[in-house]
């Protein structure tokens, strides 16, 4: 049976039965190309599910505005990594979570007329095609999950570069910033009730659409998701401008690993690296 | 004629530790390079990294953070808070173009006005040879 149809059946059972209020998949769009969020609240609406190469978007990014109701969200492998993480901060409770994990292929870009063949350049440094946590699987699960080497291709090619580039490379892309905070909405890892760019006293990062500025808001929205970062790129994906996000994200994402050996959300009990420490850990060649 | 570049450096100094550290030196009459510009934290765990980021967009030339060795933290355990966070914000601002040697997380405790000196000597000097930072023509 097709992934979808299993998605469908099982969207249908939970809604009629009545074990959640509500299930988040996704629907073909008004474009008839891409995808967008569907919320099922009657079982008659779940034949609008889909599931294919262009449901980029992470819907886990809803849960926590449902938190008071039981949901079924459809997650792919980097999603349902985002529902470890929320839980891990105490964000959403596992009980009140019906995860309807999917096989991921891996997500295209989606153009004008029609999604286009490449895959998303995320998908292709993908080391997890199979949810890490899930109630029920859609799809079957490849027999081995592939181990790209070096597992950070992209932030190895930038690092390879020379300081007075890479300052170059950055402040091209943040001078055409516009502080929509599209990145942050976009984020499940983002749910401060104030955000500190949204402060006015003490004003962290002005209200000038500056350069200076922009690279503030960049750098520390970036750092407060170090060891927290699940990969799913959502931030980089609704960016309006195009800055390439999560090489920044995945950089920090490369330095956990290295010093921590930690991957956000892998499971739901490790503690996140910045909220712990070793004693007798040797950090000083790194400060 | 022109002006010889003098780099700014910003210190975050831990209220226990370093700052008596530095205050240490003051009263031994040990010289330091004026470039620093101290500004005193209850504990180097109180230095987000956003102060840090924040100096650099302000045009800081260099910034340091200082506090307690790891084991003798006031707050018992601040310092090691401390050690993480910028073990990940250096590579960080290196990636983003901020060259390594412009920030530094040291350790001096309150008997080491000696230390301090050192540290912000040689400091100044590694921003010297540096020069001034390139950044955003327009902060």
């Amino acid at each position: 049976m097709e992934a979808i149809e299993r998605i469908r059946d099982k969207a249908r059972e939970l809604l009629e039965s009545q074990a959640v209020e509500c299930v988040i998949g996704y629907e073909r769009a008004t474009d008839n190309v891409g995808a967008r969020p569907l919320f099922a609240y009657e079982p008659g609406e779940v034949a609008r599910f889909i599931f294919d190469q262009t449901c980029h978007h992470n819907l886990t990014r809803y849960l926590r505005d449902k938190k008071d109701r039981t949901v079924a969200v459809v997650a792919k492998p980097c999603d349902s990594r985002a529902i470890n993480m929320l839980i891990n901060e105490k964000q959403l409770e596992r009980e009140r979570v019906f995860i309807i994990g999917v096989v991921c292929p891996g997500m295209v870009e989606v153009g004008w007329s029609r999604p286009s063949q490449e895959l998303q350049p995320l998908c292709r440094y993908c080391r997890q095609h199979t949810p890490v946590v899930y109630d029920f699987l859609a799809g079957e699960p490849p027999a081995e999950e592939p181990e790209p080497s070096p597992p950070y291709p992209d932030v190895a090619e930038m690092e390879g570069r020379s300081v007075a580039e890479r300052r170059a490379f950055w402040s091209q892309h943040f001078e055409r910033c516009i502080r929509c905070y599209a990145c942050r909405q976009a984020c499940p890892g983002c749910y401060c009730t104030e955000c500190f760019v949204d402060r006015l006293d003490p004003l962290w990062v002005g209200i000038r659409i500056a350069p200076g500025e922009n690279e503030m808001w960049n750098t520390i929205r970036a750092y407060h998701l170090a060891g927290r970062c699940i990969d799913c790129g959502s931030c980089q994906q609704v960016c309006p401008v195009n800055i390439p996000l999560m090489l920044l994200n995945r950089k920090l994402g490369k330095e956990v690993e290295e010093l921590f050996d930690f991957q956000a959300g892998l499971d739901a009990e490790t503690l996140p690296p910045l909220v712990t420490f070793k004693k007798e850990e040797k950090l000083e060649a790194d400060l | 004629m022109a002006i010889e570049y003098q780099p700014r450096i910003i210190g975050f100094l831990c209220s226990w530790c370093s700052y008596a550290g530095a205050d240490m030196a003051g009263t031994a009459r040990i010289a330091y390079p004026p470039n620093v510009r101290i500004i005193r934290v209850p504990c180097s765990g109180r230095v987000d990294p956003l102060f840090v980021v924040k100096c650099f967009q302000q045009g800081a030339d260099g910034v340091l953070v200082a506090g307690c060795h790891p084991g003798d933290c006031h707050y018992v355990e601040g310092n090691y808070h401390t050690r993480r966070r910028f073990a990940l914000l250096r590579p960080f601002l290196d990636f983003l173009g901020i060259e390594r040697e412009r920030f530094r997380v040291e350790w001096v405790s309150a008997s080491e006005g000696r230390r301090f000196s050192q540290v912000v000597s040689s400091f100044t000097q590694e921003l010297l040879s540096l020069g001034p930072r390139e950044g955003p023509a327009e902060r």
